[in-house]
């Protein structure tokens, strides 16, 4: 299946005041050299182009390929490049080296066959007339996007309903709340049915309601209509709530990109989970499960729990994250024991965000899933 | 018979830039106060200083020379600054992301301050013809396509005004330089033969390297003289003026293109 948007190797570098450092790129013979004096015809040139350096790189070599359909979430910290990225896609931005594409189509060398297939919902752009309603604001951008009256009547009724704002459609722009000022700029991006959709925080400013109501949107756009979206955000409970899969970008890199479990996993390399019983358990049989336990392969310790009776209670083991935990189960369950409570100390999506952007380790004690 | 989807969107902005105006009462209302307060005030001082014109249009009064020098001079204006006033990253980046044309922007962009200059040209013509008795001698056919030229020119500087904004984000330094030797050398108030007697003779050449000087020229001609179409000599003045309209719209293209791209490699597109 060919693929919706594919990114190789690319490269973003933006001017700076800086003095030149480890991260800014001054390239001898390449984008701004220092051999290159400002007064010199090919300086000039490069002043005129600003191709002058020096940069700072914004993007360090990106290489993406994302599926039609699919959910994409970029994740980053502030600064990390995936404001840079999206406009880069959406022709907003020009990028200095590597290639992207969107079906197949070059962004930098066919941009206007780029933006017939990709519409972006950018927070910073509004580009709506405060003075008009949504809907006048609406017509105008069917215009823009070529729509003829009648079949832009009918799509703008549809996404004022799609989105609920058919109540507020001949309301003036002003009046609208940011929630209703997000959805104008979906229904703008939705005017021209465009297969991919490129959302930059979408939530971001939306209190938790609208917030939410937002992604329920989106999943209907990927659901019902087989839109492939890429958002760029920080919040980390949107991306595992509707991604497919996620990018992890930080200082112009992707340092990690797959499904949400598997990045959430793959920043450890065991599991820990407590075992608690419904029952006390003896001195004796607790020492000879814990060396029972110790001789599966695949188990690295396990450790019994003792509460402030200084009875045992429960067990904590730690073991291969590949383990199949029945085998360690069924020799509980033979030795007469009772489960009352599974719990799963995994890692979250934001302990991997924090752990791959090397802000944190992960410690397992301070967070607990419960499995019953 | 299907309109072409360009003029559709020219007359899509037009519409939301009328719109957004009328919600302005207080500023309508000024405008047209304005325009009535511009013509007599213009009307007085040419009524003080009223003598015939003999340089360039010969036969004219000054009231009737200064009438259509400024109300041209109100055609200029929102033309060159109509883009500028648009342009913000808002407006910009979501615009470029429609896929629309240069041109279409550009001219989407000026067309409704334009017409609203056509508009307030009348009062102008009016008012100065039976209060202040300025006598026209227009040729319609001349005026028409006087007024083409202009426009084309002054597209054509918009462009390049525009492009150069979008790089420097505030004033460029090209349009600032026409602008300030047009209040010169253009002959707003005065033919442009007059600065020789003034200052020394040959420095009126300057003027015809300014394309507001064959805005006006050309304007003046059809409007004051009955100039004809038929005549060789109008043809090869308006052949002259549209020189600057066929170099000025291609320079103008580029230089739009080229801050837009520009703008697009270092990133600041969306900036002000």
């Amino acid at each position: 299946m060919e693929n919706a948007i594919e990114t190789i190797a690319l490269v973003k570098r933006y001017p700076t005041n800086a003095p030149p450092r480890r991260n800014v790129s001054d390239i001898r013979g390449g984008f701004g050299g220092r051999g290159v004096g400002p007064t010199s015809f090919s300086g000039i040139i490069r002043v005129l182009k600003g191709t002058k350096g020096p940069f700072i790189e914004a993007l360090r070599g990106i290489d993406l390929k994302i599926k039609e359909g699919e959910v994409f979430g970029l994740l980053g910290p502030n600064g990390a490049g995936k404001t840079t990225l999206i406009k880069i896609l959406c022709t907003l931005v020009i990028h200095d080296e590597g290639e992207a594409y969107i079906y197949g189509l070059d962004v930098k060398k066919e941009p206007s066959k780029v933006l017939r297939n990709l519409q972006a919902v950018l927070p910073e752009s509004r580009g709506f007339s405060w003075r008009l309603t949504g809907r006048q604001n609406l017509e105008f951008y069917s215009l823009l996007y070529g729509l003829r009256d009648r079949e832009a009547k009918e799509r703008i009724d549809y996404l004022l309903d799609f989105t609920g704002l058919k109540d507020r459609a001949y309301d003036g722009y002003q009046r609208y709340s940011t929630g209703m000022q997000r959805k104008l700029l979906l229904c703008r991006a939705l005017l021209q049915d465009s297969h991919i959709l490129l959302f930059d925080e979408p939530s971001a400013g939306l209190d938790p309601n609208s917030a939410a109501e937002f992604r329920s949107m989106l999943r209907r756009l990927s659901r019902d209509e087989k839109k492939t979206i890429f958002l760029s955000t920080h919040n980390l409970y949107e991306a595992q709530d509707i991604c497919d899969r996620i990018a992890i970008i930080d200082r112009g890199i992707i340092t990690a990109c797959d499904t949400p479990d598997n990045i959430r996993n793959m920043t450890v390399d065991e599991k820990v989970f407590n075992v608690m019983f419904l029952d006390m358990v003896f001195n004796d049989d607790m020492t000879k499960m814990v060396n029972q336990l110790s001789e599966i392969i695949g188990v690295r310790g396990a450790m019994p729990e003792v509460d402030s009776d200084g009875v045992f209670h429960g067990l904590t083991i730690h073991a291969d994250k590949d383990l199949d935990i029945s085998t360690i189960l069924d020799i509980i369950i033979k030795r007469g024991l009772k489960i009352r409570i599974i719990n799963s100390k995994e890692p979250t999506l934001e302990d991997a965000f924090m752990i791959i952007t090397n802000r944190q380790q992960w410690h397992p004690s301070e967070n607990t899933n419960q499995t019953r | 018979m299907e309109i072409p989807i360009g003029l559709r969107q020219i007359i899509a902005f037009t519409k939301r830039d009328f719109y957004s105006w009328t919600t302005y009462r207080i500023m309508v209302y000024s405008q047209i106060v304005n325009i009535f307060v511009g013509v007599f005030s213009w009307g007085v001082t040419a009524e003080y200083v009223n003598k015939p014109v003999p340089e360039m249009y010969s036969g004219t009064s000054y009231i009737s020379f200064l009438i259509v020098g400024v109300a041209v001079g109100n055609l200029i204006l929102p033309l060159v600054q109509g883009v500028q006033t648009q342009l913000n990253p808002w407006t910009l980046e979501t615009v470029l992301m429609t896929n629309i044309s240069t041109p279409v922007f550009v001219i989407g962009n000026v067309m409704w301050a334009y017409i609203f200059s056509i508009i307030s040209l009348i009062p102008y013509l009016i008012i100065g013809t039976f209060f202040f008795g300025a006598k026209l001698n227009i040729n319609i056919p001349s005026t028409v396509l006087a007024f083409i030229i202009s426009a084309a020119i002054l597209v054509g500087l918009a462009m390049i005004s525009t492009g150069l904004r979008i790089v420097t984000k505030s004033t460029d330094p090209i349009t600032w330089i026409i602008n300030i030797l047009q209040s010169i050398f253009a002959g707003i108030a005065f033919p442009v033969a007059f600065l020789d007697k003034i200052f020394f003779p040959g420095i009126s050449t300057i003027s015809w390297f300014l394309p507001q000087t064959w805005v006006y020229h050309l304007c003046r001609l059809a409007m004051l003289t009955d100039a004809s179409l038929l005549n060789p000599s109008v043809i090869i003045q308006f052949f002259e003026g549209s020189i600057f309209a066929i170099v000025f719209l291609p320079i103008g293209y580029k230089t739009f293109q080229w801050g837009v791209k520009r703008s697009k490699r270092e990133g600041t597109l969306g900036w002000y």
